[in-house]
């Protein structure tokens, strides 16, 4: 089992920037899934609780000179702290960027690979992810202590959850200002911790907490819509958002499911890996609440195929539907 | 059918700055939870809390605070709510760097307090908060001077919130005395240690803007309460440089008043000179009673 790659300047900004803190605020802990094309980031996959989010990049948009190989058709699988990752990347980066502002002759990279190390005090060795950088006097490397490689057996478990997790739900509405949204949510947290949120195919995204003591909630209303659309129809424009919605759901044309105030929240730190778009929908059978954000590639507005980035929030309560 | 007879609400109101509501009542939130009891009338709207019968808190929001303000009920309609509930839901309206405007309407179908966003058309914010029968308010003080002339200070509220957390260190009981010559505020707190906290008024006019006694006054106030009157003042009103009115009224009533602005952040409501106008301020009163002497 080797692994051994290059990580390119945009590489470096996009993780130690963008990915590795908003992922790190997600879930202290992760699976690093390397594949022959693709590099993921996976949070909550093997086990059912929690927000389950599946960052992937192709391998290109991170490393160079990748090299890969394991007897598991070169697929290797670990879990990793973020927390101790992104530190091992910031000071990384600051030897790297140093040497580099110093017009050394040399070409100066940013190395990555597995290692298996003997730590002091321990008979058995250990493996590491060990980023390797030249400054201009010096070579510093930083182990990251990771998890036993998973096995073939979970290797594939992982890939399965992987596969059924690309579903996208039928209908999507897009949410423009997601730091508004999580200002908003941050807010309701101090007043209870349910969740019920609404999806509806004109638009509409409506997110209510309900207790004994209040009622709190805010509809944004005619978002774009991704998918299957309808249309409001004239005599329920003027309607209160509660009445609208329960409309809605009973005509079919909107759903709703009761999530974690908690994970909600979570997911909305994603917007720290500056999206430019935000999707919220409900994948079938209302089985999660998936919101998908989209990157464009940079100075225009098509999207950049080679990062995605998608949560998936448990459904606490099947709803009403 | 769901705009049904709008007007016949108790109180419809909007007010534009939702901040400055959090703050006035952020200032009387002494506790997590605590209960606090409403009182709606053409005047405006008073939001009373209370404590052990010891301390009790009123924040006045006039009229002339509001857009709008439609009163149609008969008598001063009163409902209790939960005071920590209403602030965090009122924060929740309020985006920052964005003067968000709200409605207000009293009662809702099952009396519920109702609130709602009306500030922009493809996003509404909307709550309804349920409502209590009120508790009665065990003491409607009627405050009343020590002496002919109001025994008062007034002093910046950045210095008088400082001075009282100083005394958290000797805690307990805090006597504060007002004497006329010199013209002077003392502080002193006994127990597990001394300290002294002086106010002189000639020394140092930036910190007493104000100063009014003719008779020697002297009485002590339970730490807690004491803290309480200063200790959730908003950091706008600490910048603002605003004076906090002390008064010593009869049987060594306490009484702090502050005053925090509510005008709409932007500079259409601000006099020519930069003030905000006088109607756009929330009025704060805390009453402390004095500890009951045990020698005497």
């Amino acid at each position: 089992m080797k692994f051994k790659a290059y990580l390119t300047d945009h590489g470096v900004s996009l993780l130690e920037r963008r990915f590795v803190p908003a992922l790190d605020k997600l879930g202290r802990i992760c699976h690093l899934y390397l594949t022959r094309g693709h590099t993921f980031f996976l949070h909550n996959l093997l086990n059912a609780d929690g927000v389950q989010s599946i960052a992937q990049f192709r391998n290109e948009a991170l490393f160079e000179d990748y090299r890969i190989s394991s007897q598991n058709e070169d697929r290797i699988a670990f879990a990793i702290d973020l927390a101790l990752f992104h530190r091992a990347l910031r000071s990384s980066v600051a030897i790297y960027s140093e040497a580099s502002g110093g017009g050394g002759s040399a070409p100066n990279r940013l190395l990555v690979k597995l290692v298996k190390k003997l730590p002091p005090n321990c008979t058995q060795p250990m493996p590491f992810l060990t980023f390797e950088t030249r400054g201009f006097k010096s070579a510093v490397i930083q182990d990251v202590p990771i998890s036993k490689p998973l096995s073939r057996v979970d290797v594939l478990e992982l890939q399965q959850a992987l596969d059924l997790a690309q579903e996208i739900p039928r209908t999507m509405v897009q949410v423009p200002d997601t730091s508004q949204l999580q200002s908003f949510v941050d807010r309701m947290k101090h007043v209870g911790d349910l969740l019920n949120v609404t999806i509806a195919k004109y638009g509409d995204l409506h997110v209510q907490l309900s207790t004994t003591l209040i009622t709190l909630g805010a509809e944004f209303r005619r978002l774009a819509v991704v998918g299957e659309q309808a249309d409001v129809p004239d005599s329920e424009q003027n309607l209160t958002a509660q009445s609208r919605t329960r409309r809605a759901v009973e005509r079919g044309d909107a759903h709703t499911v009761q999530v974690s105030l908690k994970h909600f929240a979570k997911s909305l730190q994603c917007h720290l890996t500056k999206p430019d778009c935000a999707f919220y929908g409900i994948a079938g059978q209302d089985s999660c609440l998936t919101v998908i954000f989209q990157f464009f590639i940079p100075g225009s507005r098509q999207t950049d195929k080679s990062i995605s980035l998608h949560c998936r929030i448990p459904v606490l309560d099947p709803g009403s539907n | 059918m769901s705009s049904s007879e709008p007007d016949a609400a108790d109180l419809v109101c909007e007010i534009d700055n939702v901040q400055g509501m959090v703050d006035a009542l952020t200032s009387v939130r002494w506790k997590r939870q605590q209960d606090a009891v409403v009182e709606l009338s053409e005047h405006g709207v008073v939001l009373i809390v209370e404590e052990s019968g010891c301390l009790q808190a009123k924040v006045y929001l006039k009229r002339e605070l509001f857009g709008r303000y439609d009163f149609n009920a008969h008598g001063r309609p009163r409902f209790g709510i939960s005071l920590s509930l209403f602030v965090d839901c009122l924060n929740t309206f309020s985006v920052p760097g964005k003067s968000s405007c709200i409605e207000i309407r009293y009662p809702g179908p099952d009396m519920q307090l109702l609130l709602k966003s009306i500030d922009s058309l493809d996003a509404c914010i909307y709550a309804e908060i349920r409502t209590k029968i009120p508790e009665t308010i065990s003491w409607d003080y009627n405050f009343e001077p020590i002496g002919s002339t109001p025994v008062t200070f007034t002093a910046k509220s950045a210095a008088l919130k400082e001075a009282i957390d100083d005394l958290e260190w000797p805690g307990s009981s805090i006597q504060i005395n007002l004497q006329p010559d010199p013209p002077c505020v003392t502080f002193r707190g006994e127990g597990h240690g001394d300290l002294q906290i002086e106010f002189m008024y000639y020394v140092n006019t930036d910190l007493l803007l104000a100063f009014q006694c003719d008779v020697d006054v002297s009485f002590r106030y339970k730490y807690k309460f004491l803290k309480s009157t200063t200790s959730n003042i908003p950091s706008s009103v600490l910048k603002d440089n605003r004076g906090s009115k002390v008064t010593i009224g009869r049987g060594g009533m306490l009484k702090v008043q502050h005053l925090v602005s509510v005008a709409r952040p932007s500079h259409s409501h601000l006099d020519p000179a930069g003030y905000p106008q006088p109607s756009r301020i929330a009025f704060i009163e805390f009453f402390v009673k004095p500890e009951e002497d045990d020698d005497s």
